[in-house]
C-alpha cells in the first residue's frame, strides 16, 4: 500500500503522483491489457471540490498514464450507475465527465443501462443476486478510484469497498441499506478490482481540506483500513472490513510505503467528540421515528 | 370571514410543504388536492381530503374557492386558466410561469373571471426583509444608493427524500422548456420582487450567467440592476454550493442595513417544531397562505399580484437577453 503527496491538481501532478503509487507497488503494467475499467465515486450532484466525488482529472491522469505504460490505443472506459437520488445522464455532465471524455478520449458507461448477466456469491452463508455488468465482465484491467468519506454510524468510514457497491447496476440502492455490509462485501467478491487509486487530493472528512494524497493498492480492504487510520478510526473495529477479510477479500494488515502515513493524518478533518455525539443523537431521532416530526429528514 | 376552502394542485416539494401550512389555517381548510402520484393521493385521502389524480376533477369540486398551484413550472398557464374558468382564486407558486406570454394569458385570464391571483413570493412576509421595507420607507436608511441581495444555495440539486427513501431531483429541473431558465428563475425571481418591492421599477439589467455544472441552465447569475436614477442593485445568485446563504445589504445617505435569513440547522429546527409546530424558516411561508386565505374571504385584492409575477419575468427575461457572453 503505497502513499504519494501531489505537488497539485493538474493532470501532470497527480500523473506524477499516481505513477510514484504504482512503482511503489510495483504494480505490473500487463500488455495485454486493451480493456480498462475505472470506477470513480460520483455521488449524488457534488463535485470534486466538495471532496465528496472522484476528480475528474484524476481520472484522466491515470487514463495517460496507462497509455504511457500500456499502448496508446488502449481503451478507458468510466462506469457508474444510476442510483436511488442521482442519474448517470446528469451527474456524467454536472460533475465534468462529459467533457474529460471528449477531452481525453474517454467513453462513458452507465451500468444500470448496460448489457448484465445474473451473478450469484456467498457472503457469511447468505446468498446474494444480482447483476454482472457487461462492462465490468469483459475488462482485463479494472481500477477502483474511491474517496475517503466519514458515513453512516455502522460503516463509520467508506472508501474502496464500498465505492464497488455502485457498480451494481440496481438503481434504488438504499433498499440494500438494511444488509449493507453484507452487500458490499458480496459485491467486491463477485466483481475483484484489480488496483484501488485513491483520489484524496481534497477529502471531505467532517469539512473539505486539500489534503494532496494519491493512494495505491491491489487490496481493497488493507487500503480501506490504511484510510480508517488517516481519518482516525481503528481498521480493527470497523465490521465489515473484518467481514470481508474473513471473505478472502483482502487484509487488515498493511505496509505502508512512500509518503508517511501520519503526515495525511494530522491533517485529515477529524470528527471531535461532540460531532461524534451530535451524530449519534441525530441517529437516534431518526430510528426513533421523530425525523419526520421534527424536520430532520 | 367565511372559511375558505382550498384545493392544492401538486404534492410535490413545495406542495407538500404548503399542505402542511394549510391545514393550520384558522381562516381556511384544505378541502381537495390534485397529483399523479398515487402515493401522494393516499396519504393526502388519509387527512380526509378529497384527492384528485386529475386537476380538473378538483377544479369542480364546490367546496374549493381558491387553488394553490404547485406544479413544475410549465403546467402553471394551463392549470391557472382552468382554475380561473372555474372560478377559483389562485395562488402560484414561483415564477408565475416560463415565460412573459404565458404569465399574461394568466393574468388575463383571473381578470376577466373576476378571481384573486397572488404569486408565492415568502420573502415578502418574512420578518426580517419586511423590517428593512418598513425602514426604507420611514426615511431612516436615507437614500439607498447601493444593495447588494445574494441567494446560494444548491437550488434543486438538494439531497431529497420521500419519507426515508432518496428519489432523484425530478427531470422537469434539467429542461430548460419546462423550468424557463435556471437560478435567476428559481431564486433570482424572489430577489428581484424583493428589490422591486423595496425600490420600485427596475429600469435596466444586465447579467452575467454561469454554467459550473454544465447544464444548458445557468447554475450562477450576477446582475446590475438599476432603480431609476439612484439606486443600483447587485443580485447574486446561484445553486452552486452546499451553504445556504439569503442576505440583502442596503448602504443609504443615512445608515446602511444587512438582513440575512438563518439557514435550517436541524437542532434549532428540531427545537422550533417541538415548541410551536413550524421551523422559524418556514414561518414566511405559512404567513403568505394566511394572508391569501384573508384576502379571498374579504374579497381584497392579494399582493404579490400576478402583475408583479408578470414584471418579475420581464426583468429575468431582460437579464437574459443582455447576459455578457
Amino acid at each position: 500500500m503505497a502513499l504519494a503527496k501531489l505537488r497539485g491538481d493538474s493532470v501532470e501532478a497527480i500523473k506524477e503522483g499516481v505513477s510514484e503509487c504504482l512503482q511503489l507497488i510495483n504494480f505490473e503494467f500487463r500488455p495485454s491489457v486493451q480493456n480498462i475499467v475505472v470506477k470513480p465515486n460520483l455521488c449524488y450532484y457534488w463535485d470534486y471540490s466538495t471532496g465528496e466525488t472522484t476528480d475528474p482529472r484524476f481520472v484522466a491522469a491515470t487514463a495517460e498514464l496507462l497509455r504511457e505504460k500500456i499502448s496508446p490505443g488502449v481503451r478507458v472506459t468510466v462506469v457508474e450507475s444510476d442510483a436511488s437520488a442521482m442519474r448517470c445522464k446528469h451527474v456524467f455532465k454536472m460533475l465534468g465527465y462529459e467533457k474529460m471524455a471528449r477531452d481525453w478520449g474517454i467513453e462513458l458507461v452507465n451500468l444500470s443501462e448496460d448489457e448484465n448477466r445474473p451473478a450469484e456469491v456467498t457472503v457469511a452463508g447468505q446468498t446474494f443476486r444480482f447483476k454482472m455488468p457487461k462492462a465490468i465482465a469483459e475488462a482485463d484491467l479494472k481500477i477502483n478510484m474511491p474517496k475517503i468519506k466519514y458515513t453512516i454510524e455502522s460503516l463509520r468510514i467508506t472508501c474502496a469497498l464500498k465505492n464497488i457497491f455502485g457498480c451494481n447496476p440496481y438503481p434504488r440502492k438504499f433498499r440494500y441499506h438494511p444488509r449493507l455490509e453484507e452487500t458490499i462485501v458480496a459485491l467486491n467478491k463477485a466483481m475483484k478490482f484489480d488496483l484501488n487509486l485513491i483520489d484524496g487530493n481534497i477529502v471531505s472528512g467532517t469539512s473539505p481540506r486539500r489534503l494532496g494524497l494519491a493512494m495505491a493498492s491491489t487490496d481493497p480492504v488493507a487500503i480501506d483500513a490504511a484510510a480508517a487510520c488517516i481519518a482516525g478510526i481503528n481498521p480493527r473495529k470497523i465490521r465489515y472490513l473484518k467481514l470481508a477479510s474473513s471473505e478472502g477479500i483482502g487484509s487488515v494488515e498493511f505496509v505502508e510505503k512512500g509518503e508517511p502515513l501520519r503526515h495525511f493524518a494530522v491533517a485529515y478533518p477529524r470528527k471531535s467528540l461532540r460531532r461524534k455525539l451530535m451524530g449519534k443523537a441525530y441517529n437516534v431521532a431518526i430510528r426513533a421515528s421523530l425525523g419526520r416530526r421534527l424536520g430532520l429528514e | 370571514m367565511r372559511r375558505v376552502g382550498l384545493g392544492i394542485v401538486g404534492l410535490g416539494y413545495i406542495g407538500n410543504i404548503h399542505l402542511r401550512h394549510a391545514m393550520k389555517l384558522q381562516n381556511a381548510r384544505v378541502t381537495a388536492v390534485a397529483d399523479t402520484s398515487k402515493r401522494a393521493l393516499r396519504e393526502a385521502s388519509g387527512i380526509g381530503v378529497s384527492a384528485y389524480s386529475d386537476y380538473d376533477d378538483l377544479m369542480k369540486n364546490v367546496n374549493v374557492d381558491a387553488v394553490i398551484i404547485a406544479l413544475p413550472t410549465h403546467l402553471h398557464v394551463d392549470c391557472a386558466l382552468r382554475a380561473a374558468e372555474a372560478k377559483k382564486h389562485i395562488f402560484i407558486e414561483k415564477p408565475i410561469a416560463v415565460n412573459v406570454p404565458d404569465a399574461k394569458k394568466i393574468v388575463k385570464s383571473a381578470q376577466k373571471n373576476g378571481v384573486s391571483l397572488m404569486i408565492g413570493y415568502p420573502l415578502r412576509f418574512d420578518p426580517l426583509f419586511t423590517s428593512v421595507k418598513r425602514q426604507i420607507e420611514s426615511g431612516e436608511l436615507g437614500d439607498v444608493e447601493t444593495a447588494f441581495a445574494s441567494y446560494i444555495s444548491s437550488g434543486p440539486f438538494f439531497h431529497r427524500a420521500t419519507g426515508y427513501a432518496p428519489v432523484p431531483v425530478p427531470e422537469w429541473w434539467f429542461d430548460p422548456r419546462a423550468s424557463g431558465g435556471g437560478v435567476l428563475m428559481d431564486l433570482g425571481c424572489h430577489l428581484i420582487n424583493l428589490l422591486r418591492w423595496y425600490f420600485g421599477e427596475i429600469t435596466d439589467v444586465k447579467s452575467s450567467l454561469r454554467h459550473r455544472f454544465n447544464l444548458e441552465l445557468e447554475d450562477s447569475a450576477v446582475c446590475l440592476a438599476s432603480f431609476g436614477k439612484r439606486t443600483k442593485a447587485v443580485l447574486n445568485v446561484g445553486w452552486f454550493s452546499q451553504q445556504y446563504l439569503l442576505r440583502v445589504e442596503l448602504f443609504g445617505s443615512v445608515k446602511h442595513v444587512i438582513a440575512e435569513h438563518p439557514p435550517q440547522n436541524p437542532l434549532t429546527t428540531a427545537v422550533q417544531m417541538l415548541t410551536t409546530a413550524t421551523s422559524k424558516f418556514f414561518l414566511p411561508h405559512l404567513s403568505e397562505l394566511q394572508y391569501f386565505a384573508q384576502c379571498v374571504g374579504r374579497d381584497l385584492p392579494p399582493s404579490p399580484s400576478g402583475e408583479e409575477g408578470v414584471r418579475d419575468l420581464e426583468v429575468i427575461s431582460e437579464a437574459y437577453r443582455n447576459a455578457a457572453l
